[in-house]
């Protein structure tokens, strides 16, 4: 749609200035700064566990995802050399480890349709984007519950590749150059990826029916 | 375009990733290609699906905890000494380094290239000046250089440049643009012809704002608005036109068909569920208010009153959606 990546010389003035001042943090942090290092952290740690949240579907997961891609942040934050954003880098180490966590739990046989908290209790995510809408009903919630459960299962059925590039394509929104940045591939075969997991979304909703 | 492609592209126009100059081709393919309509409708519709599935944000407590625990693997790890941090960086200099012959390479490589190139073409000029001067070549242009001269201004193109062997007679083939002037009728065929041109291709903004303009005024006053022609024009120019005032243009000139055209209907949810622009999507809510009984419409509105970024745009649809009976 026209109009939707345009920005204005203002915005792309202050995108820089933002740069610039998250490399002056990678850098002290890189100078052995902890507290430039927890800055870093601050500014990326919502949406660290917002996708592994969302992926998951387990807070303890995504938790411990959390956990491990900022610790390997700072032991290799030396390694990072200003090739590509600091953003692109942190994703690439949460992806792994996502990716990782998606392969175990297909070999394991395990399949969750809904969202575990730390002590194993399932959680009900749409009540926090519901509650608020003077409109809900009922009926209508549960309709809204019944269909998530089926997408999450339709989505579990994918390739843990196919899952992680259509979480962030869809849910993310990240451009598939950026994805495949990420996943250290290229952006044909990211598109290809995605053209595979709608196919196979498509054909898992069909038969749900 | 097949099938195939056109589905491929299908996705990737639908997650906003195909390439300007081939979304066209996609829409002539798609105008005329019923099963690929219907596989974008899918595509359109498990977007729609996927939504009941929301991202949502960590809950506080998550946050907390989750940074209290990594604060504390932090604050257990034992601090970095000094030589640690300049063996790092002595590492990343050394993978510079490791590059730089790969560089001086590349660099000797592309000047031995052009120096080759100059000297090669420095001798066939000489070669091909003396051969010109020893046999006082006549000349065997179509054109005398004088004569084109003058009618050089309108040069659109050039396709073909011939060499005659050893001289500096060459043969040049080019096209010419010949401004004409057109004046009608905006019922006449070869106006509205030229007004869809100027809608897809003007390269002048101002030109190609008047023609999305006056072919959006024809619809609203309901002069013979083909579905084919300028619906299409207008359908395109809504979906794709990097200018709002455009988009907003098409919007009001697809508005008296909303209801019976579902080509239109689709043009309009799309527009409200992905321009960038919140007046045209307030404008497209109050359009599809007429027909809100629409299953699509309904999915639609819901979708926009759960997700979109401006409060004013979820509660109108909110507002629409209250006045439709339940979702069967």
């Amino acid at each position: 749609m026209g109009g939707s990546n345009r920005e204005t010389a203002g915005q792309a003035q202050e995108r820089l200035q933002a740069r610039e001042v998250e490399n002056d943090l990678i850098r002290e942090a890189q100078a052995g700064s902890r507290s430039a290092f927890d800055a870093l952290v601050r500014q990326y740690e919502h949406q660290v566990l917002r996708l592994a949240l969302h992926l998951t579907g387990s807070e303890h997961d995504a938790e411990d995802i959390y956990q491990e891609a900022f610790l390997k942040a700072y032991r290799y934050i030396g390694n990072f050399r200003f090739e590509c954003s600091f953003y692109t880098w942190i994703y690439r180490i949460v992806t792994n480890l996502c990716l990782d966590q998606l392969r175990r739990r297909k070999t394991r046989r395990e399949d969750h349709a809904v969202v575990l908290d730390r002590a194993g209790d399932e959680i009900d995510l749409l009540a926090a984007v519901s509650d608020n809408r003077s409109f809900s009903n009922p009926a209508r919630e549960l309709d809204r519950k019944v269909l998530a459960g089926k997408i999450q299962e339709a989505l579990a059925k994918l390739t843990p590749r196919e899952r992680m590039v259509f979480e962030l394509k869809h849910y993310q929104g990240l451009r598939l150059r950026t994805i495949g940045e990420m996943l250290s591939t290229t952006e044909e075969t990211a598109k290809n990826t995605l053209f595979r997991a709608t196919k196979k979304l498509r054909a898992q909703l069909a038969e749900m029916r | 375009m097949n099938c195939e492609l056109a589905q491929e592209r299908i996705v990737t126009a639908a997650y906003s990733e195909l390439a300007d100059e081939l979304i066209h081709e996609l829409d002539r393919h798609l105008a005329a290609c019923a099963p690929c309509q219907s596989e974008r409708e899918q595509v359109l519709a498990l977007r729609l699906l996927a939504n009941a599935n929301p991202v949502v944000d960590p809950a506080p407590n998550l946050v907390a905890r989750a940074r209290l625990r990594l604060d504390e693997a932090l604050d257990a790890l034992p601090p970095r000494r000094w030589y640690e941090r300049w063996s790092q960086k002595l590492k990343n200099n050394v993978a510079g380094l490791q590059r730089a012959p790969v560089v001086a390479l590349l660099l000797l490589a592309a000047g031995a290239g052009a120096g080759a190139l100059g000297g090669y073409q420095f001798a066939q000029g000489r070669a091909a000046h003396a051969a010109a001067t020893q046999t006082v070549a006549a000349s065997t242009t179509t054109e005398q250089p004088s004569a084109a001269a003058a009618t050089l201004a309108n040069v659109a193109s050039v396709s073909a440049i011939v060499r005659q062997p050893n001289s500096e007679i060459v043969d040049v083939s080019y096209n010419q643009v010949v401004p004409r002037q057109i004046r009608g009728s905006l019922d006449d065929p070869q106006i509205r012809q030229l007004l869809m041109v100027a809608a897809e291709n003007s390269a002048s903004a101002g030109v190609h704002d008047d023609s999305v303009g006056l072919l959006a005024a024809e619809c609203r006053a309901g002069h013979s608005c083909q579905p084919s022609g300028i619906r299409d024009a207008l359908m395109t120019a809504l979906r794709h036109d990097k200018s709002a005032a455009v988009r907003q243009k098409a919007l009001e000139g697809l508005e008296p068909y909303v209801a019976q055209d579902v080509r239109v209907r689709n043009a309009v949810l799309e527009a409200l569920l992905n321009d960038s622009d919140p007046r045209i999507r307030t404008a497209a809510i109050s359009l599809l208010a007429p027909v809100e009984a629409d299953t699509s419409v309904r999915q639609v509105l819901y979708s926009v009153s759960n997700s979109d970024d401006n409060p004013q745009i979820r509660n109108v649809s909110r507002q629409v959606l209250s006045r439709v009976p339940e979702i069967q």
